[in-house]
């Protein structure tokens, strides 16, 4: 028995397997918060509106979102520090401040559209939003509040798990897996101007700037150093690949059903009440609780990221386990971001369309700035040391990237002034 | 002229050579590197041009006037401005502004909003760093349109009095990146000399993991050894845990082993195994060994650092050895006599030899009774042959009484110390 439980112990890939379990959770979690309210009811509007002509699109998001990400990983081993404490340090006060005003704002905006996302689909199942809206309010406070960074991160974890809602309600949907695949691997782009508007729109909203700060800023917390990094790049690039694979499950969902039928919907609520004479009740109910388990994860994550981002590059003290006295700052924010986010919602007149239009052109106009200085940062030896610092291959992929993506946000920009209608979601 | 002026506010003035022409704006200040209490600015650092930028570093002497313009002494013509960032190496921009730096009177960790120069004599003293929010609305820009808006709304308000200054006396900045920690180790090194390494081992644990991380490695090898042994269990571990590999076991290496050995136990054995790796071939098999003996016994609580004689020695060699050996970690009053396969002869001790000839035989100085406690001994035994015979230290032995390592008292002192407080925690 000792020795059977020898060899376990001593065996590379096992043990490799449970470092990257110890590792495991920044990277995963990242990736799968950014399938929130606005990106389900994004990809919902792309399968609804044209079928399986976007699906192909994935895999350079995919690709993409792990260059991006993968970037904040290794800045947050090789330094120690948040991205926000880096742009502060390197960028002086200025830069750092009119930042993390516009990262506050469009946060803000993007949690009010969480606790709308939590309203919609518990209104699904007929729970007033009178009554779901303030207890997930009081169940995001008190989870972060009263846990650990290590309680809390195992809870997250856990319920990426329920993201498996969207596979199985993809299966249940009955898709042409032939189609699919075919148009998975074929590019086509049609040049018409609805449909580039949602092709950016898919790119926008999973490439999203608060993922940098969080991402970084977790790991950080978590005080991986730099000889578990090739553990924490497989969690990065897990991630990166499971949150894509999710959003593309909700478009084939979408595409088999409402646009093969040729129902035309508006929101992430519409398609779940599409699916059920659709699909039957069960994909139905799976597509609104996968809503419901997004908006509220992301609900939990985004006040809280918030709040430390903004206070890291301002120098004030941060940290849950902090006294309000000892970091009034922090609290303040986290209590407004969480009261403002989730009291609107319950407004007779709350212009929600008006919210995620501007949160959906701030993360654009913010993204391009946020990218560049990191592209700026992970080249500096100085920060980086001579280990972590970009190779130059890696700098021209790097810079391939992020022009593109840093393109395709100030065209969603444009065409969100332009077609507002088109391009605002739920 | 100000007694005290921001580095804010001198930032980005225009100066001008002794003919009046701009020649550039301010951009940063060099500060002397030396152990002064407060460093003086030695040279100003201009900048022009926005996109093929050049700069240069004009020292103290040559400035003539710092009002709203800085007036230089010399021509444009004596200027070399240079395209390279060549950087020096006590920078008010890069190392102090905008950098975190640890309160050590607070003990907490602040950011640099502005800094405060005290200004005498036509030269700058870093007084004080500013981490309030005056100071980060000064940096914005909007103080005098803020002030305004809290003197219309508000004329008590705490916000237009409240300076958050800290001398610089009492901070002390944290490394950054890789390549900066070295030159700003050596800025700081001076003034942490005089802080006595209880208090930084203090100050550590009030501060969060990467915190005191970059705080630890801005000392040198041998303040890390003494911080580190200042600091409490848990802290260790936790440092230990957080330092690469390389780092950890070299720290292991220079500490007392029997600590080393305590650490090493709560370690995970994959952990263990990589210090291992690191550490000289001697030193990893001396704590291997210690680690095979149960925490309690004589066997875990002994350390291997101990001085022995051959029994041949003199006096005067042990008194040579002793001298060598004055910075050695162990106890040096105990010197134990040993035969070739170091089986224990006698013990003997600094008082026993110090007014002997020095050309007697140390093997007549021993202790008349031979003792030592063995390997698996208990505490208790110990810590009674200690008392009985008020020895400081006791020699721990194999069955083969050969000489595994020593025991001082202190060892066993923590270990009843800790007990005492379980039992005494367990009553109320």
């Amino acid at each position: 028995m000792k020795k059977l439980f020898n060899i376990i112990k001593n065996s590379v890939p096992i043990r490799n397997l449970a470092l990257f379990l110890a590792v495991m959770g920044p990277g995963i979690i990242t990736a799968n918060v950014d399938n929130d309210a606005g990106g389900i009811a994004t990809y919902s509007l792309a399968g609804a509106n044209f079928g399986y002509s976007l699906l192909w699109s994935f895999i350079p998001i995919t690709i993409a979102l792990i260059i991006v990400q993968e970037m904040c990983a290794r800045m947050a081993v090789a330094t120690g520090k948040g991205l926000a404490d880096l742009i502060r340090e390197n960028y002086g006060v200025k830069v750092t401040f009119y930042l993390m005003i516009a990262l506050f704002f469009v946060n803000l905006a993007n949690v009010m559209a969480e606790f709308a996302g939590v309203a919609a689909s518990l209104e699904i199942v007929g729970i007033s939003k009178f009554f779901s809206v303030p207890i997930a309010a009081f169940l995001v406070w008190i989870l972060v509040v009263k846990g650990s960074y290590r309680n809390v991160e195992k809870i997250f974890l856990f319920a990426c798990v329920f993201y498996v809602a969207y596979i199985i309600s993809g299966f249940i949907a009955k898709p042409d897996w032939h189609e699919v695949l075919k148009h998975t691997v074929t590019p086509q782009i049609n040049w018409t101007l609805d449909y580039t508007v949602m092709l950016v729109g898919l790119v926008g909203t999973t490439i999203a700037p608060w993922m940098q700060f969080y991402l970084q800023s977790s790991i950080v917390e978590k005080g991986i150093n730099a000889d578990d990094y090739n553990h924490l790049r497989l969690d990065v690039v897990v991630g990166c690949i499971i949150a894509p694979l999710i959003a593309f499950f909700i478009v084939v969902t979408c595409a088999a059903t409402m646009f093969e039928s040729g129902i035309s919907i508006e929101s992430a609520k519409d398609a779940a009440i599409a699916l059920k004479p659709l699909a039957g009740p069960y994909a139905s109910m799976l597509f609104s609780f996968g809503l419901f388990i997004a908006s509220i994860f992301a609900a939990s994550i985004l006040p809280l990221s918030t709040a430390y981002s903004v206070c890291e590059g301002m120098g004030w003290d941060a940290g849950i386990d902090k006294r309000f006295e000892e970091a009034p700052e922090f609290f303040w924010m986290y209590a407004f971001m969480i009261i403002v986010g989730a009291g609107v919602v319950l407004l007779p007149k709350f212009p929600l369309l008006s919210v995620m239009y501007f949160s959906q052109v701030g993360n654009g106009i913010l993204l391009p700035f946020v990218l560049l200085l990191m592209l700026a940062l992970i080249n500096n030896k100085e920060i980086m040391g001579e280990d972590f610092v970009n190779t130059r291959s890696l700098n021209v992929i790097t810079w391939i990237a992020v022009v593109a993506i840093i393109v395709i946000t100030i065209v969603m920009v444009v065409f969100t002034f332009m077609y507002s209608s088109k391009v605002t979601v739920i | 002229m100000q007694l005290f002026i921001y580095f804010s506010e001198i930032l980005g003035r225009k100066v001008a050579d002794s003919n009046y022409n701009i020649i550039g704006k301010l951009c940063d200040l060099s500060m002397s590197p030396s152990n002064d209490v407060f460093p003086r600015a030695d040279a100003i650092v201009i900048k022009k041009g926005f996109f093929r930028k050049k700069m240069a570093f004009i020292p103290m002497g040559d400035v003539q006037k710092f009002g709203k313009t800085i007036v230089l002494k010399i021509d444009q013509s004596e200027i070399k401005f240079e395209s390279l960032n060549k950087g020096c190496e006590f920078s008010l921009g890069k190392v102090i502004l905008d950098q975190q730096v640890v309160d050590i009177n607070d003990q907490k960790v602040v950011r640099v909003n502005d800094v405060h120069l005290l200004n005498v004599d036509s030269q700058l003293y870093l007084a004080h760093v500013d981490v309030g929010l005056r100071g980060l609305v000064r940096r914005l820009g909007w103080s005098k349109f803020i002030d305004t808006l809290v003197k219309f709304f508000s004329p008590q308000s705490p916000y237009l009095t409240d300076e958050e200054l800290i001398s610089w006396k009492s901070t002390h900045v944290l490394a950054v990146g890789k390549v900066g920690n070295v030159l700003r180790s050596d800025v700081a090194r001076q003034k942490l000399a005089r802080i006595p390494t209880v208090e930084l081992a203090d100050i550590m644990e009030d501060l969060d993991v990467f915190e005191k991380l970059s705080l630890f490695k801005t000392f040198n090898a041998d303040m890390q050894h003494r911080v580190f042994a200042d600091m409490a269990p848990h802290e260790k571990e936790e440092l230990i845990e957080q330092l690469d590999d390389k780092e950890a076991s070299h720290l292991l290496e220079n500490i007392p082993a029997d600590e080393a050995t305590d650490l090493l136990h709560d370690l995970p054995p994959e952990k263990r195994r990589l210090l291992f790796r690191h550490m000289h071939s001697k030193t990893s098999k001396e704590l291997r060994k210690l680690l095979g003996f149960a925490q309690d016994s004589a066997g875990g609580l002994m350390t291997t650092e101990y001085l022995t004689l051959d029994q041949d020695d003199t006096v005067a060699d042990a008194i040579q050895k002793i001298k060598d050996n004055t910075d050695f970690a162990g106890n040096i009053v105990h010197l134990y006599v040993v035969g070739e396969k170091q089986q224990l002869l006698g013990a003997t001790s600094l008082r026993r030899f110090i007014n002997e000839d020095p050309k007697k035989k140390i093997i007549d100085t021993v202790y008349p009774n031979n003792i030592f406690v063995r390997t698996d001994d208990g505490m208790e035994e110990i810590a009674l042959l200690l008392e009985k015979y008020k020895f400081s230290s006791i020699p721990v032995l194999d069955e083969a009484n050969v000489i595994q390592g020593v025991i001082t008292s202190d060892d066993v002192m923590e270990e009843l110390i800790s007990l005492t407080w379980t039992k005494y925690k367990d009553q109320i």
